[in-house]
């Protein structure tokens, strides 16, 4: 199971998210979380098509997405989220 | 051509580009080298300097000369952080700041600093009491914008100064390159200050950091003593002197009603435009107008306004694409954060301009809802 972060350093949304992402990293130490940056990476971040949506999570089981989680969200959302995706 | 984009970069006014002609002709000298040419470029360049430090009513030794405000605001923030780290790793700003803030933020955060954001009012401004909890016994920096670019807020600085210097150990940094030349703002009990002078009529490639003494800054660019320790380079002596005139100019024309006038014009039309949606708040700054159309692309309005030689701005001109973190963080409105263009306007706009352009703007909106 895997988490791709693609975020962006001028970003405020990336930033206020951050501290929510660590906190959820520590939650599920079972998860890989990969941290791709919309600039820097963008050959790599081209392949998700996120066009210039970000913050965005996907999530990805066995190299297939199965959901992600656009924009600014609550801890409570971003941990649900994960939630779901490991039971479905 | 209808020039509706002030807040990107302002035309250089006449006067100040002679002044920097005149600079390169008359003083080809080094203000570092000691010889007479070196020597006569020195004197220029405090003459310039203590005509800066006299019009912000700080010492010309507090003075750093930057290529800007992104260097300025660099240099500020990452400065404090690591001169002062020893102290405490906690950082406070807001939302609506600028990317050349929110970069090094993130950038710092890279390296184990925390940053938190403080909760804004309804109408985009600082929540004082909010900003009050946040603040830590290891809190060692505020940053806050005086005017943020995308919307116009001005930010309450003399409340928050005045509140900070209950905290010794913290810094108040604020970026005031949206509002030097627009709005008189008290520079006391701010520890550093950044602008550009491309914002007031200036030339591009020259900015200020006022740092207030004692305070001290590891800086970005070593190469030892210039104009000061904290950034080395020769300094641009005829950028400098153009600096100081175009300073000069923009608190001179800084009292005029006509600005307010436009902006209650501009502000009457587009309410009348059914899918408009006005984001600045009525307390924003008049230079600065944002609103949405909903459904529609702010780039696609944008090279619509453009086919017929109107220039307006979507987001900032130094942000990139998507959906708008500062019209999200006031509005909470996605559909509104992914619609939102800017016009700002000046002394120089006149009333003709905004008409033609709110004419033009209905015209784009039909064409462009009709056709997608």
């Amino acid at each position: 199971m895997k988490i791709i972060q693609i975020s962006a350093i001028w970003c405020s949304s990336c930033l206020v998210m951050q501290k929510i992402w660590n906190h959820v990293k520590d939650a599920f130490p079972e998860i890989e979380w990969c941290k791709m940056d919309l600039d820097f990476d963008s050959e790599e971040v081209s392949k998700y098509q996120v066009g210039d949506k970000i913050p965005v999570l996907i999530f990805e089981k066995n190299g297939e997405e199965c959901s992600r989680l656009i924009g600014e969200k609550k801890e409570e959302e971003v941990m649900l989220w994960i939630k779901q995706n490991l039971e479905n | 051509m209808t020039y509706l984009d002030y807040s990107a970069t302002t035309p250089v006014n006449d006067e100040v580009i002679e002044s920097y002609v005149r600079a390169c002709k008359n003083f080809i000298g080094n203000p570092n080298s000691l010889h007479r040419l070196g020597i006569e470029a020195n004197s220029l360049m405090k003459e310039a300097t203590e005509q800066i430090a006299s019009l912000l009513g700080v010492k010309s030794s507090e003075i750093i000369y930057t290529s800007g405000s992104s260097e300025s605001n660099n240099t500020a923030i990452k400065g404090i952080a690591f001169q002062y780290q020893n102290r405490g790793k906690h950082i406070i700003t807001t939302e609506l700041e600028h990317s050349s803030v929110i970069a090094p933020l993130q950038y710092l955060v890279s390296l184990g600093f925390e940053v938190d954001f403080v909760p804004l009012d309804s109408d985009g401004k600082v929540n004082l009491e909010a900003l009050k909890k946040l603040l830590r016994n290891d809190t060692i920096l505020v940053s806050i914008g005086s005017v943020s670019s995308e919307l116009g807020i001005l930010q309450p600085i003399e409340e928050i100064a005045q509140l900070l210097k209950s905290y010794p150990k913290c810094f108040f940094h604020v970026d005031m390159t949206q509002s030097i030349g627009k709005v008189k703002l008290s520079l006391e009990n701010i520890d550093l200050i950044s602008f550009s002078a491309h914002k007031f009529y200036g030339m591009k490639g020259i900015g200020v950091l006022v740092k207030k003494e004692p305070i001290m800054l590891e800086p970005l660019i070593h190469g030892g003593k210039s104009t000061t320790i904290f950034r080395s380079g020769t300094p641009a002596l005829a950028l400098i002197v153009s600096l100081a005139k175009a300073l000069r100019l923009a608190f001179q024309n800084m009292e005029s009603n006509q600005i307010h006038e436009l902006n209650r014009y501009l502000r009457n039309e587009l309410e009348k435009i059914e899918p408009i949606h006005i984001n600045s708040p009525e307390t924003a700054i008049p230079h600065i107008l944002n609103f949405s159309v909903p459904g529609i692309k702010p780039e696609t309005l944008q090279h619509s306004l453009e086919e017929k030689d109107i220039f307006i701005s979507t987001q900032t001109a130094c942000s990139k694409g998507g959906p708008s973190s500062a019209v999200m963080a006031l509005t909470h409105n996605e559909s509104y954060a992914t619609s939102s263009v800017r016009v700002s306007i000046s002394y120089l706009t006149t009333k003709e301009e905004i008409s033609y352009f709110v004419k033009m703007l209905i015209e784009a909106i039909e064409r462009l809802q009709l056709h997608g």
